[in-house]
C-alpha cells in the first residue's frame, strides 16, 4: 500500500464547527486553507472573525495560539483554485441541501483527482449528497462527522456512501486515528447517525419522563450527571450549551427523515422548549434558556410556576444511595422496584434507551461496540447503553424492559427484538453483536489499530488490562516494571500503582530500584500507565512528616526523590516518559529528567508546588536553572536571566500547559519530544523511542558541571516584580515569601551573579528552601486545605 | 549668589511628530529620528555657523541598545554636524528632554558657550522591556524596607498618589478623555504644524508573495497617540494594571511612545552677529526629590523653586506643559498647588499625545515655545515628574 498523505486540507465553512476542524488539523501540523463566503467589504472577512473567534475560545481549539497562523483564509468568489492542492476537502456549511448542493457543483471543477471529499453533516443523507456531484467524484466521497469541540471530543463518525472507495476510507481512518487523535465509529446513513440518534433520543425520553413525573429540569439534571457517569451538563444544561433552537432543528429532521420509528410520535419539539425559542432564550449563547444565570445565581425555568427559580440539586438521598450501589444488577433492581419518582425515572430512561437501542441496533450500527464508543467518544458517557445492559444482567434486564413494555409503561409498544432473548451478551472477547449479521463482529482489522498495545474496551469485551499484562520483572506497593515481550522484550515498563499515581516513598524507592533492574536487564526503560501520569507528591505522607515534626526525616525524603530523578538523568539506558493527562509538580520533575518524552496532546504539565506554598525540589528548578545557562550561552549577551523570567513566572503562577504543545513553550518539553495525538498509541510510540535511542548507541549526559547562574542580582530583578504585585495587592504577603523563594532556587541561591555551580549544589539549595517552606505553618494549612477541598489556598 | 553672566535665547526649536510604540516609528532608529531633528532645527537659522557649536547635549531615559554608545554624538554625525562639534547623552529619565535644555542653557549663561543644541530622544519600540534590555536590581534594595520604592513600577506610584490625594477613578478618567478631546482638537486646528518636521519613513520589508524587498515610504507628520472616539465611559471600562483594586489604567497612564526634538539655544552675542530672531528665554529651571513610592508629586516640589529662580509667581505663567505621566498626580499635582486647570495642557497631555521617556522634556519646550509665540503669552512651564522620586520644571519667557 502507498503512503496515505495529507499535506493539506480545505475546509468548506467557517461555523463553529468548520473553525474548529481547521484548528485541529492545524494542531496536527496539517496545514489548512478555510473557506467561506466572500464578505462585502473585506472578500475573508468571515474567516477572519472566525479565526480571531478561534484564538478567544475556552478550552482552547488551538494546541497552541499560533498554530491559527497555518490556517489559511480564503473565499468561494477567488480562491477556489486553492483547492487544487488539497488531499481532504472537508465541508462544513449549514445543514441546508439546497446550499450544499450549490457548493458542491461549485467546488467540482476545482477537486484534485486524487482528493477525498467529506462532509460534516450532521444529519443529511450521504447518499443524497454523493448524487449531487459529478459521477467521478463520487467514488471518494463520505460523511465525517465531527462532535464539537472538535479537539477534546474524541468521536468521528464516518460514513460510506454505496459508492465510496473502500480502500480510501481505510485511509482516511487511519489518517483520523493517528494524526487527528480520534476515535472511529463507521456509521450507515441513517439520520443522525449513530451518536446523536441515540444521544437525541436519551435526551427526548428524559424530557418524556421529566413532564410525566412532573420533575424539575435542574432535579433531573443532578440526576443524569456524574452520578450515572455523564457530563456534569447532564440533560437540559447540554441542550443550553447546543442551543434550543439547535435541538428544535435536530427533533424536527428526525420527525421529517423518520416516519415509521415507532417513537416517532416522541420526536418533537416539548411546547415549552418552542416557547423558549420563540422568545429567543436559546440557552447558553443567548444567556437564557433552561437555565439563565442572574449575578452569581443559577436560576432554572420552573413550568409549574412559568418562570425563573433558584436552581437546586437535590437528589433524594435513596435514591442517591441507590445510584451508589456498586454491583450494576443491584442498582437497577432497586431503581425499578422503588416508588420514588426520582428513582422510577432513572429506571425509566435506561430502560427506554435499552429498548430503543436494541429495536435499532440492526438499522443504525454495524455492532453494540460501535453505539457504546459512539455514546462513550461523542457524548462523554463513561459506559455505552449495551455494556451497562450487559453489566446489569442481560437477560435479567431483557426480561424487565419486556414485562414493561408488555404492562404498557415503556414509550414504545414495539417489541424487544427476538435476537434479545437469544443471547447473554452483546459484548464477548471475539467481538460484538451485530444484529444485522446475527453474530459478533471482531474489532477493525485496519493496521493503524495495531499502534494501540491497550485500546480502549467495552465492558464484557475480554482484556488483560495493563496493570496485569505482560511479564512483571519486579515491582513493591508503588510501582511494577514489566515487559511486553511480544512487542519489545527488551524495553522494560515502569508504572505507577498509586491512585492517581502520586509520588510517595514507595514510588520513589521503586523508581530508584526499577532504574538500577532495567540498567542490568533491560536496553531502555518507558514509564507508562494510563492518565494521569502523575498528579504530584502523596501530601499525605508529607503532612504526616510534618505533624511528626520530622523535618529531618523530610529533607531526607526529598533527597531521595531528587536521587530517584538523577538516575532516571543518568541511567545508562534511555527513559523515556510517556506522558498523558495530568504531569504536575514531581511527576513533571520525574519526567524532565528523562532522556525523552512522549506526550499525548491533552497533557496538563506543570510545576504547581507554589499551590500549596512550595517549590520545585525534585530536580524541577535545577533544570530550569540548567537550561537557563545551556541557552544562553548560545546567545551573544549570554544572559541566563532571560531565559529564567519567563520560568519564574511559569512557577511562580503554578502555570498548566494546556496541550503538550503548549508545554513545549513553557520548557517543559524539548525540541526533540514528541507528541502523539492518539493517546491510546503513546505506550507503542514510547517503547519505539526507546528502542530508537538505544539502537542509536545512547549514552547519558554527564553531570553538568560549570552552570553560571543568576544569583543575588537576578533573585533581587525578580523580587522588583514581587514587591510590585505585593503593593497593588494582587499577591498575598506568603505569596511572595513562597514565590522568592523559587526565584532563589532558579537563580541558583543567594550568590553572586554568574557564579559557577553544579547539578548537586542546585539540589540543595533547592531541597533546604522547600524543607524551610514546610515549616511554616502558611505552608502547612495550604496543604492541609488542598488536601481537603482539592483547591489551592490563598493565605 | 548669581553667577549669571549672560541669557540663553531659543532661536530654533522642532520636533517628530510623537509616534505610539511600535506604531509608525517601529523600524526607526532613535539615532536616525535625533539626526533629523538636529538637522531640522540647524535648518530655522540657516545663517549659523554649526562649527560654533559648543556641544549637543541629548537626553535618553534608557540610553542602549539602539539608543547606547552616547546617542548624541552618533545622531550629531549623522546630522552631519561637522566632527569637530561634540556630543554627551544625560540621563534623569523622564525629564532628561528638559534638563538637556537646562544644561544647554547653563553653558551659555555661565558664559562657557555661544551655541549650544540641547534634544531628546527615546525609542519605547526598540525597549524588549519598559525598564531597559537588561534589568539588574540590587539585592540592597530589598534588604531595607525605606529602600522598597525604588523597586516600585511607575503605575503603582500612581495608585499610591491617587489614594493619598484622593483622585477618582472618574476624576482620573475624565481627565484622560479631555486629554485626547484636546489633542484632537489641536490637530484638527493644526496647532503642532508649526513645531513638527514630518519625517520621511523608509521601511525595507518582505514582499512574501514576490519574493521581492519593497521599500515602504510615507511621510510622518502628526502625531499618532490621540484618539478621537475616547470618553470616559470607554475608559471606565479598562481594568486596573497595578493594583487589583486599584484605579489607574492603560487608558488613564500616558502612552508609551516614540519621538524626539532639539532645541538651539544662543547667547545674545550670537543673536546679534547672526541677526537671530529669538522665540523664547530660557528663564530657569529647578529639580527636587520627593519620596520613591510617590514620585508622580514632584512636580509639587520642584515648580515653587522654578518659579523662584525665574523670579515671577504661580499667576504669572501662562501656559503649563505638565507631563501627564499618570492622571492621577496630574490631578495631584494640579489640586496641591491650585494650578489653573485652563492654562495646564491646553493641547492635551502625554495621556493622549504619548510619553517618548528621555525625549519628552525637550518635545514639550519645542510645544511651549511655539504656544507662547503662537498665543502671544509670556510665560510658559514644562515641568514632570520623575522615576524613583524626583520633579524638574524649567520657565520659558517670550522674546
Amino acid at each position: 500500500m502507498s503512503n496515505f498523505i495529507v499535506n493539506k486540507v480545505a475546509v468548506l465553512g467557517a461555523g463553529v464547527m468548520g473553525a474548529q476542524i481547521a484548528a485541529h488539523c492545524a494542531n496536527a501540523n496539517v496545514p489548512v486553507v478555510l473557506f467561506d463566503l466572500a464578505g462585502k467589504d473585506e472578500p475573508n472577512g468571515i474567516v477572519r472573525k472566525a479565526l480571531d473567534a478561534l484564538k478567544k475560545l475556552e478550552p482552547s481549539p488551538l494546541a497552541t495560539k499560533d498554530r491559527v497562523a497555518y490556517i489559511d483564509a480564503a473565499n468561494y468568489d477567488q480562491h477556489l483554485d486553492q483547492l487544487q492542492g488539497c488531499d481532504l476537502i472537508i465541508e462544513a456549511i449549514a445543514e441546508k441541501m439546497e446550499w450544499k448542493e450549490d457548493l458542491y457543483r461549485k467546488i467540482a471543477p476545482f477537486v484534485a483527482p486524487h482528493a477525498i471529499i467529506a462532509s460534516n453533516t450532521s444529519g443529511l443523507s450521504i447518499n443524497h449528497l454523493a448524487g449531487v456531484l459529478p459521477e467521478p467524484l463520487r467514488t471518494r466521497f463520505c460523511g465525517i462527522h465531527f462532535f464539537n469541540p472538535p479537539r477534546y471530543m474524541h468521536l468521528v463518525e464516518l460514513i460510506a456512501t454505496t459508492q465510496s472507495d473502500a480502500a480510501l476510507l481505510d485511509n482516511l481512518e487511519s489518517w483520523l486515528v493517528t494524526r487527528l487523535g480520534k476515535g472511529i465509529v463507521r456509521a450507515k446513513d441513517t439520520p443522525n447517525f449513530v451518536a446523536n440518534r441515540v444521544g437525541v433520543f436519551s435526551m427526548l425520553a428524559a424530557m418524556h419522563h421529566t413532564q410525566r413525573l412532573g420533575m424539575g429540569f435542574d432535579e433531573v439534571d443532578a440526576l443524569t450527571g456524574p452520578k450515572i457517569g455523564r457530563p456534569r451538563s447532564a440533560t437540559y444544561r447540554t441542550a443550553d450549551v447546543v442551543g434550543l433552537d439547535t435541538m428544535a432543528h435536530v427533533i424536527k429532521t428526525m420527525q421529517d427523515t423518520l416516519p415509521n420509528d415507532p417513537w416517532h410520535g416522541y420526536y418533537a419539539t416539548p411546547a415549552w422548549l418552542a416557547a423558549l425559542t420563540a422568545k429567543g432564550a436559546l440557552g447558553q449563547k443567548t444567556q437564557c434558556g433552561v437555565f439563565r444565570k442572574v449575578g452569581k445565581e443559577i436560576q432554572v425555568l420552573d413550568l409549574s410556576a412559568q418562570d425563573y427559580r433558584v436552581s437546586k440539586s437535590e437528589v433524594a438521598a435513596e435514591v442517591d444511595a441507590m445510584l451508589k450501589i456498586r454491583n450494576p444488577a443491584e442498582k437497577f433492581a432497586a431503581l425499578r422496584a422503588s416508588q420514588h419518582p426520582q428513582a422510577q425515572f432513572m429506571w425509566a430512561i435506561f430502560r427506554d434507551v435499552f429498548h430503543y437501542c436494541a429495536f435499532h441496533l440492526a438499522d443504525i450500527a454495524d455492532n453494540a461496540r460501535d453505539i457504546d464508543f459512539a455514546m462513550r467518544w461523542g457524548f462523554g458517557w463513561s459506559q455505552g447503553p449495551f455494556e451497562t445492559w450487559q453489566a446489569a444482567g442481560w437477560q435479567a434486564i431483557a426480561a424487565a424492559v419486556k414485562a414493561d413494555i408488555d404492562a404498557g409503561l415503556a414509550m414504545s409498544a414495539a417489541p424487544l427484538p427476538a435476537w434479545v432473548f437469544e443471547v447473554e451478551g452483546v459484548h464477548a472477547a471475539t467481538g460484538s453483536y451485530s444484529a444485522a449479521e446475527k453474530k459478533l463482529q471482531g474489532r477493525s482489522t485496519l493496521p493503524v489499530y495495531r499502534r494501540q498495545i491497550f485500546p480502549e474496551r467495552v465492558l464484557g469485551e475480554a482484556q488483560v488490562p495493563a496493570d496485569r499484562a505482560g511479564e512483571t520483572l519486579w515491582q513493591n506497593e508503588g510501582v511494577r516494571l514489566w515487559r511486553l515481550p511480544e512487542v519489545d522484550a527488551g524495553i522494560g515498563i515502569l508504572s505507577f500503582k498509586t491512585k492517581m499515581h502520586t509520588l510517595g516513598s514507595a514510588v520513589v524507592a521503586g523508581v530508584r530500584e526499577a532504574v538500577a533492574l532495567a540498567e542490568r536487564e533491560c536496553q531502555g526503560l518507558v514509564i507508562w500507565h494510563e492518565a494521569p501520569f502523575a498528579v504530584g507528591a502523596d501530601l499525605k505522607e508529607v503532612l504526616q512528616a510534618v505533624g511528626d515534626k520530622r523535618f529531618d526525616l523530610l529533607e531526607q525524603s526529598v533527597a531521595d526523590f531528587q536521587r530517584a530523578a538523577m538516575a532516571l538523568k543518568f541511567s545508562p539506558v534511555p527513559v523515556v516518559a510517556a506522558i498523558s493527562g495530568m504531569a504536575l509538580g514531581g511527576g513533571c520533575e520525574f519526567s524532565m529528567h528523562c532522556a525523552r518524552r512522549v506526550v499525548a496532546l491533552e497533557s496538563y504539565i506543570g510545576l504547581v508546588e507554589a499551590g500549596v506554598g512550595l517549590i520545585p525540589a525534585g530536580g524541577g528548578s535545577k533544570e530550569f536553572a540548567l537550561r537557563a545557562a545551556r541557552k544562553a550561552a548560545q546567545t551573544a549577551n549570554n544572559v541566563p536571566f532571560d531565559f529564567i523570567q519567563p520560568v519564574f513566572n511559569t512557577v511562580a503562577m503554578a502555570t498548566v500547559s494546556k496541550s503538550a504543545e503548549n508545554a513545549r513553550e513553557l520548557g517543559f518539553l524539548d525540541a526533540a519530544d514528541i507528541v502523539v495525538f492518539n493517546s491510546h498509541e503513546l505506550l507503542y510510540v514510547a517503547l519505539r523511542q526507546a528502542r530508537g535511542l538505544a539502537e542509536s548507541g545512547y549514552q547519558p549526559p554527564l553531570p553538568v558541571r560549570n552552570v553560571p547562574v543568576c544569583g543575588r542580582t537576578g533573585i533581587a530583578t525578580l523580587e522588583m516584580m514581587l514587591v510590585n504585585m505585593r503593593e497593588g495587592g494582587m499577591i498575598s504577603a506568603y505569596d511572595y515569601v513562597v514565590a522568592k523563594a523559587a526565584a532563589t532556587a532558579l537563580c541558583g541561591g543567594d550568590i553572586e551573579a554568574g557564579s559557577l555551580v553544579d547539578e548537586e549544589w542546585l539540589l540543595r539549595v533547592e531541597r533546604k528552601l522547600f524543607v524551610e517552606l514546610l515549616k511554616n505553618e502558611k505552608t502547612q494549612q495550604r496543604i492541609a486545605h488542598t488536601m481537603e477541598t482539592g483547591k489551592p489556598l490563598r493565605n | 549668589m548669581n553667577r549669571q553672566i549672560q541669557d540663553a535665547y531659543i532661536v530654533a526649536a522642532t520636533r517628530l511628530p510623537v509616534a505610539k510604540r511600535r506604531g509608525m516609528f517601529k523600524n526607526v532608529r532613535p539615532d536616525d529620528m535625533l539626526a533629523h531633528a538636529i538637522r531640522s532645527v540647524m535648518a530655522q537659522a540657516p545663517g549659523l555657523d554649526p562649527a560654533l557649536i559648543a556641544d549637543v547635549i541629548v537626553g535618553c531615559a534608557m540610553p542602549e541598545a539602539e539608543q547606547g554608545m552616547n546617542v548624541a554624538r552618533i545622531g550629531l554625525l549623522l546630522a552631519g554636524l561637522p566632527n569637530t562639534v561634540p556630543g554627551i547623552t544625560i540621563n534623569r529619565f523622564c525629564s532628561s528632554g528638559v534638563q538637556a535644555v537646562a544644561d544647554a542653557a547653563a553653558r551659555i549663561r555661565l558664559g562657557e558657550a555661544d551655541v549650544m543644541i540641547a534634544a531628546g530622544t527615546e525609542s519605547m519600540s526598540v525597549m524588549p522591556q519598559m525598564m531597559g534590555n537588561k534589568v539588574a536590581m540590587n539585592p540592597a534594595i530589598f534588604e531595607h524596607d525605606e529602600n522598597l520604592a525604588i523597586a516600585y513600577g511607575m503605575g503603582l506610584t500612581a495608585e499610591k498618589v491617587a489614594s493619598r490625594w484622593q483622585v477618582t477613578r472618574e476624576e482620573q478618567d475624565a481627565f484622560a478623555a479631555a486629554s485626547h478631546a484636546k489633542a484632537i482638537a489641536a490637530i484638527q486646528g493644526g496647532k503642532f504644524k508649526a513645531e513638527i518636521s514630518p519625517y520621511a519613513i523608509r521601511e525595507h520589508l518582505p514582499d512574501l508573495r514576490s519574493g521581492e524587498v519593497k521599500l515602504r515610504q510615507r511621510s510622518a507628520d502628526t502625531d499618532e497617540g490621540p484618539r478621537a472616539d475616547s470618553t470616559a465611559e470607554k475608559l471606565a471600562k479598562l481594568r486596573p494594571v497595578f493594583a487589583a483594586k486599584g484605579s489607574v489604567t492603560a487608558g488613564n497612564s500616558s502612552q508609551m511612545s516614540d519621538g524626539a526634538a532639539a532645541v538651539l539655544l544662543v547667547s545674545e552675542k550670537m543673536l546679534k552677529q547672526f541677526d537671530l530672531q529669538p522665540l523664547a528665554r530660557f528663564a530657569g529651571y529647578a529639580v527636587a526629590g520627593v519620596p520613591p513610592e510617590i514620585m508622580g508629586i514632584g512636580p509639587i516640589e520642584a515648580i515653587p523653586r522654578a518659579l523662584k529662580q525665574a523670579g515671577i509667581g504661580q499667576a504669572d505663567l501662562d501656559w503649563i506643559e505638565l507631563n501627564e505621566a499618570f492622571a492621577a498626580q496630574s490631578l495631584a499635582v494640579m489640586k496641591a498647588l491650585a494650578l489653573d486647570p485652563a492654562k495646564v495642557n491646553p493641547l492635551g497631555g502625554a495621556i493622549a499625545l504619548g510619553h517618548p521617556l528621555g525625549a519628552t522634556g525637550a518635545i514639550r519646550t519645542v510645544t511651549v515655545v511655539h504656544a507662547l509665540q503662537r498665543e502671544q503669552l509670556k510665560w510658559g512651564m514644562v515641568t514632570m515628574c520623575i522615576g524613583t522620586g524626583m520633579g524638574a520644571a524649567g520657565i520659558f519667557e517670550r522674546m
